[in-house]
């Protein structure tokens, strides 16, 4: 007599409905893990992205006022900041634009390595960084710099 | 191959054009930065500062330009170290070590060892300080040994200084003063004339000299008080207050 025909069917059949229940429970926990660690990485991406997003200060001083701003800030310190992408110097004279700058808010200064530029009326300044000091009253554009007056 | 090698090249012309300056820019170049000092009106451009503009060229090491009504108005440039400019709307170059220039009047100031200054065809020399007021069209050298050359004439003094006019567009020597504590030294083609103080006037065309005054032409000596030259009948004579004084030499080329 076949071995096959002495085994129960029923039992045979709740054995492969098991096994194939056991095999899609395999399965689905693994997506379920792998989503987990997908939005946990998420997560701790998002907090190390920025401290904040599209910070806004500003340099007071007596002749004039210079508006801070980016799109991303990283908090260095209490006072200090490191500003990121799209980063903007505006007074009623001048904008300096650049990509990382790290700003005091505290001494009212600002610095950066990479490379700035700087509009004003018929004039413009690029360098390869910048220092603002003296809440604004001395910019010094570092390294090898151009300015051209129209 | 020789259309990518015409590509290329024609790639780096555009580049090239695009970073050139344009008519009516002034385009400033530096090694070691710019700093702006907003309340004081300055600008200080460190090492190797290259100015070019319509009107002029400056080359320093250290330059302060100052600026009046708005970050563009420039007004005036001190430049350190090494300095040679052009300006040739103006028609004036000249080297130093530190220059003061005007943008607006292009009045120049020029000291230090081995100041020059050329103008037309006129060649200033001092080791201290040459002035060149182009409003007033007026010049001044100062120092030991400074020099103003010109085609035909050559002034040696520690200080000449003089006016200049305007005739056909180029700037002409009207009145000239020229002073030495020791001896001041006029070399024409033909004369040459020692004095301590020189006074030239072109409307006139005379030379007068004072003090210590030698005049020698050819194998001709003649020294005395006081000298006037005729610039263009070549004729002078000197005198003195003493008339013993004067004194004739008259040698012959044998």
């Amino acid at each position: 007599m076949n071995f096959f025909l002495s085994i129960n069917k029923k039992i045979f059949l709740l054995f492969l409905i098991s096994i194939f229940l056991f095999t899609i429970l395999f399965f689905f926990t693994i997506y379920l893990s792998s989503n987990s660690m997908v939005s946990k990485e998420r997560i701790i991406n998002y907090k190390g992205e920025a401290d904040i997003t599209k910070p806004k200060f500003s340099i007071n001083s007596k002749k004039q006022k210079i508006s801070v701003t980016a799109n991303e800030g990283d908090f260095v310190s209490d006072n200090e900041i490191i500003l990121k992408k799209n980063v903007v110097f505006k007074s009623n004279k001048f904008k300096i634009y650049s990509d990382n700058v790290t700003f005091n808010k505290k001494k009212s200064v600002a610095f950066s390595n990479d490379k700035s530029k700087f509009i004003s009326d018929n004039m413009m300044i690029e360098a390869r960084g910048f220092d603002i000091i003296d809440s604004g009253n001395i910019i010094y554009f570092k390294g090898k710099t151009k300015l051209i007056i129209r | 191959m020789s259309k990518l090698i015409f590509s290329l090249i024609f790639f780096f012309w555009i580049s090239n054009a695009s970073l050139a300056r344009n008519t009516g820019e002034t385009e400033i170049i530096t090694e070691d930065g710019i700093e702006v000092f907003q309340e004081e009106k300055y600008y200080l451009l460190k090492k190797n500062v290259k100015i070019n503009s319509d009107d002029f060229d400056l080359t320093g090491q250290l330059v302060k330009i100052y600026f009046d009504n708005g970050l563009d108005d420039l007004q005036e440039i001190i430049a350190n170290d090494n300095v040679v400019f052009n300006s040739p709307k103006y028609n004036i170059k000249g080297k130093g070590n530190k220059v003061i220039f005007n943008v607006k009047n292009q009045n120049v100031l020029i000291s230090g060892k081995a100041s020059k200054l050329h103008m037309e065809n006129l060649e200033m020399v001092s080791n201290s300080e040459i002035k060149l007021d182009n409003t007033n069209g007026s010049f001044l050298i100062v120092g030991e040994n400074s020099k103003l050359i010109t085609e035909n004439v050559k002034i040696n003094g520690s200080k000449i200084q003089g006016d200049f006019e305007i005739v056909d567009g180029k700037r002409v020597i009207s009145i000239l003063k020229v002073e030495d504590k020791e001896k001041l030294i006029i070399n024409t083609d033909e004369i040459e004339m020692f004095a301590k103080k020189a006074l030239f006037d072109n409307k006139k065309s005379i030379i007068e000299l004072f003090e210590n005054v030698k005049i020698v032409k050819e194998n001709e000596s003649i020294a005395g008080d006081y000298g006037i030259l005729d610039t263009k009948k070549n004729s002078y004579k000197v005198s003195s207050q003493n008339s013993k004084k004067v004194r004739a030499l008259i040698g012959s080329n044998e």
